[in-house]
């Protein structure tokens, strides 16, 4: 099991549209708003690596409106 | 009455100052304080240290203070600094450093009473100045609501007509009406547009267009997607 937290910095105003395409996505624990220099922090466990890739670089950014994103894989 | 500033960058020394010289008491909070010239003597206090650090604003005041202005360029800073503002019983404005951010803190943070986004006022003013006399942004209400005032030219479709006659867009209401010379006021209905009256109008940015097309004339045409780049 592989746990990542993405940070995802936006260019719309439309957070809740954000929130809810990420929410959606296969692997997504919980995704919150949150105020600060990036504007959605998704935590996301997997089975592995790739997948992670697979949901931060592929997925996440491909949302309309996701400006750019931060992984990070949890250590422990 | 009491406020506290945090952050000793441009935005936040400018408001302290122009508070100070209204006798209002202003305490700003920087954390580099003593290295900033400008701060050495102000007219007003001056606090070293984070200022999203509770026994900072302890310090400057936070327990008496009216409103607390988080004007650094820190997002996260400027965000607890209006966490700890509030539960103070300040009330809380927060500078903001994009302009997509607006609505998500208007929407999301309660503990903001008021985002301000700096680049985006002095683009306002600079828009005025470059467009010139006619059409002037007067306030931005919403993220898709704006206050402009209009001034009636020689192309004025709607020149020589009174005020009831005037069918503005469905999005859009006139506040307020002066003529040439004169002051502002609530519009009356009878009143003619002449050369050089103004209109106040409250509209939406898909109907600024059609507004400056009926009040101002053809002539504002090639202007017009210069001034609604606001959203």
């Amino acid at each position: 099991m592989v746990v990542a937290y993405v940070l995802v910095k936006a260019n719309t105003g439309e957070a809740d549209r954000l929130k809810r395409s990420i929410a959606e996505l296969e692997g997504i624990d919980r995704v919150s708003i949150v105020a600060g220099d990036v504007d959605l922090i998704a935590k996301l466990s997997v089975d592995s690596p790739a997948e992670v890739k697979e949901i931060a670089a592929d997925a996440i950014q491909g949302i309309d409106g996701v400006e750019s994103t931060q992984t990070y894989i949890a250590m422990e | 009455m009491e406020f506290i500033i945090v952050g000793g960058g441009r935005v936040g020394l400018r408001t302290a100052r122009v508070l100070a010289e209204e006798d209002h008491g202003v305490t700003v909070v920087e954390p580099n304080a003593s290295a900033l010239e400008e701060l050495s003597n102000a007219p007003f206090d001056v606090v070293e240290g984070d200022g999203s650090h509770e026994v900072v604003l302890e310090e400057a005041g936070v327990a008496e203070a009216d409103a607390l202005g988080a004007l650094s360029g820190d997002l996260n800073v400027n965000f607890v600094t209006c966490m700890i503002g509030k539960a103070h019983g300040c009330r809380t404005v927060m500078r903001i450093d994009e302009d997509y951010r607006e609505g998500i803190y208007k929407q999301y943070a309660s503990e903001v009473d008021e985002v301000i986004h700096p680049e985006r006022l002095g683009a306002i003013a600079a828009k005025n100045a470059l467009i010139g006399g006619n059409i002037r942004a007067v306030a931005d209400i919403a993220q898709s609501l704006q206050v402009v005032e209009l001034e009636v030219t020689n192309d004025s479709p709607t020149r020589g007509y009174t005020l009831s006659e005037i069918a503005l867009p469905a999005d859009s209401r006139l506040l307020a009406f002066g003529k040439e010379e004169g002051a502002m006021a609530l519009p009356d209905p009878d009143a003619s547009l002449e050369l050089g009256d103004r209109l106040v109008v409250l509209a939406d940015f898909d109907a600024l267009d059609d507004v400056r097309r009926i009040i101002v004339g053809s002539a504002a045409d090639t202007l017009a997607n210069a001034s609604t780049g606001g959203s």
